[in-house]
């Protein structure tokens, strides 16, 4: 698999501002129809997420005869209202500590066992390989009950550190699959080099393959950025303190306490979706790739 | 390189650390949900071996087809419309018309968007109260048949459908579109001399050159719907009636709502065996080598 020398091609090629000349659009009643069902998509999209900034920015009874409109009067202080009236604040702090923590997990343990596996050859390989991919066809679902049981037994319920362990685990299997096959991709000859000159596994690791496997390693911490922010089931069912609540639980409990106040609510949940939206924003190509990658076998 | 005398402890530390957090975190897990499956019980802290039990319950009990019909309802229709949406807009973003970037930067935002954030945006959207559905259809002249989706059994499975389509359609985007990148250029070229264009370009030259992506995004939707739990539980919690409770949320409620855990455990296998066989079983039917 070379997915990723495959998409610096595609990076080269969308870079070139010209299009493909070879599929260019010449009839213009063509053109204006893609162009209409594009655009409609995209407000689609937009619509529902511009409406709600603007209703987190009405007064109330503004927003019970003005559905569609801009505010007639912008107001900021449903955001302080949101903020101070929930726990917002912590919710993000402790995503942020799971998150990062699902980073570290998933890098530490996936990059050797990648290492190894793109690199040397042994008997158990194939099946050491096939046994950690498989992980990427099992749905959490049909671990939870067990995980649940188990972190029991620990007595470590409301432990964001087991949260972000849990997470890391089931990002083994495709950090690998991701990670192995980029590093496959590196040229064998500068090892080579390295292992005359008398260099140890460990420093080749750290010095050669680590450093030149950087792209791959962002691409799968971008991913398991997205994948633990963003999860509910586990954390719902390992966490029940209030101030140890992730943002997706936090927010659930903040809707059920804002129920009726709408233009509140909604400047609550644009707090909430300010961080993903920053992230996408400088994230962008990492996350496409890794969607790619994380997808494509080739 | 193969492995040598002197490094193969290395090579052991390299693996073991990894391994054993994804063995005793990922596998192990998987293992006991069958064994549990095979145990009663009776109060939180006893239970006792009941054999096939729990399966006999799991298939004698009406809720759970019904949750096995939500399910295969709702992963059919967002697999066909994220398809035929994913495919349109990637080939539409692929012909790189002018300020296409923007276009394929929007189509991915709302995946990104955390689902409990997405679920409340449509319930929102979906409201009788203050709600964009009531207002819209009024203004295409619709409004007496204005019934609020998410309480009516019939519209709320595709009230839900739809805003898992919103939300998730953007990948399929991204990924139909690189697959199209990857056509060889001068295939595409010289079909265009030939004279293909439009429909008949897509039908002979698009579809088949990128079947390998065709069929990676229809087994990965599929799946991934299988899994489909977050949306459905902020939305509507399963109801009304049962009638959205597909089968990770009829697992959810059975075993952390009426403490269940044997027939939680029954479901668990069901879905874990179903993704594998739907896996295994679209590879092979879809399996046709592509041109390149």
């Amino acid at each position: 698999m070379r997915i990723f020398n495959r998409l610096s091609k595609n990076k080269s090629n969308e870079e070139s501002l010209e299009p493909n000349p070879q599929l260019e659009v010449g009839n213009k009643a063509t053109k204006r129809l893609i162009y209409a069902f594009m655009t409609i998509c995209a407000l689609v999209i937009l619509l529902p997420l511009v409406w709600l900034f603007f209703s987190s920015m009405k007064t109330q009874a503004d927003l019970t005869v003005n559905t569609w409109g801009p505010p007639k009067e912008w107001v900021f202080s449903n955001y302080a209202k949101a903020w101070k009236g929930s726990k917002i604040d912590t919710y993000m702090l402790n995503s942020i500590y799971v998150t990062f923590l699902t980073i570290i997990i998933t890098i530490v343990t996936t990059t050797p066992i990648s290492f190894v596996l793109a690199r040397y050859n042994f008997k158990a390989k194939k099946i050491i390989y096939y046994t950690i991919i498989a992980g990427m066809m099992i749905p959490i679902h049909s671990a939870i009950i067990p995980l649940y049981m188990m972190v029991g037994k620990w007595e470590m319920y409301n432990n964001l550190s087991v949260l972000g362990l849990i997470y890391g685990a089931f990002r083994i299997s495709i950090s690998i699959f991701i990670l192995e096959s980029f590093m496959s991709s590196i040229p064998k000859e500068l090892e080579e080099c390295a292992f005359i000159d008398g260099c140890s596994v460990w420093k080749l690791f750290m010095k050669i393959i680590v450093p030149l496997s950087k792209d791959g390693i962002v691409t799968i911490a971008v991913l398991s950025v997205l994948a633990c922010w963003n999860e509910l089931l586990v954390s719902m069912l390992m966490l029940n303190k209030p101030e140890l609540k992730t943002l997706p639980i936090g927010l659930i409990g903040f809707i059920t306490e804002f129920n009726s106040e709408y233009t509140q609510l909604a400047a609550g949940i644009m707090m909430a979706i300010i961080p993903s939206i920053l992230f996408y924003i400088f994230a962008q190509e990492n996350i496409e790739k890794g969607m790619i990658a994380g997808a494509v076998k080739g | 390189m193969n492995i040598t005398k002197k490094n193969i402890w290395v090579i052991l530390a390299f693996l073991v650390p990894g391994s054993l957090i994804y063995i005793y975190l990922v596998l192990y897990p998987i293992g006991q949900s069958v064994v549990l499956s095979t145990f009663k019980w009776d109060t939180l802290a006893s239970s006792r071996f009941v054999g096939l039990d729990n399966y006999r319950s799991v298939f004698a009990s009406q809720l759970f087809w019904k949750s096995m019909g939500n399910s295969l309802v709702f992963m059919v229709s967002t697999t066909l419309l994220q398809v035929i949406f994913g495919f349109t807009l990637g080939y539409m973003v692929y012909l790189q018309m002018r300020g296409y970037r923007f276009y394929k930067v929007v189509f991915f935002v709302p995946t990104v968007l955390p689902s409990v954030a997405v679920g409340f945006i449509w319930n929102y959207i979906y409201s009788p109260g203050m709600g964009l559905l009531k207002p819209f259809m009024a203004a295409i002249g619709q409004a007496e048949n204005y019934i609020p989706p998410l309480s009516s059994p019939a519209l709320a499975l595709i009230a839900v459908i739809i805003a898992q389509t919103w939300n998730s359609c953007g990948v399929q985007v991204i990924l139909f579109n690189s697959g199209f990148m990857n056509m060889p250029h001068e295939v595409i070229e010289s079909a265009t001399i030939d004279g293909a264009s439009g429909i008949k370009m897509i039908y002979h030259m698009v579809i088949p050159l990128s079947w390998d992506i065709i069929k990676m995004v229809i087994i990965l939707q599929t799946v991934g719907a299988l899994r489909s739990f977050d949306l459905v539980y902020v939305m509507t919690g399963g109801g009304p009636n049962h009638s959205t409770e597909l089968l990770p949320l009829h697992l959810f409620v059975n075993s952390f709502q009426n403490f269940n855990i044997g027939y939680g455990n029954v479901i668990a296998i069901i879905i874990f065996v179903m993704a594998m066989l739907l896996t295994m079983g679209m590879k092979k039917i879809m399996y046709k080598e592509s041109i390149y």
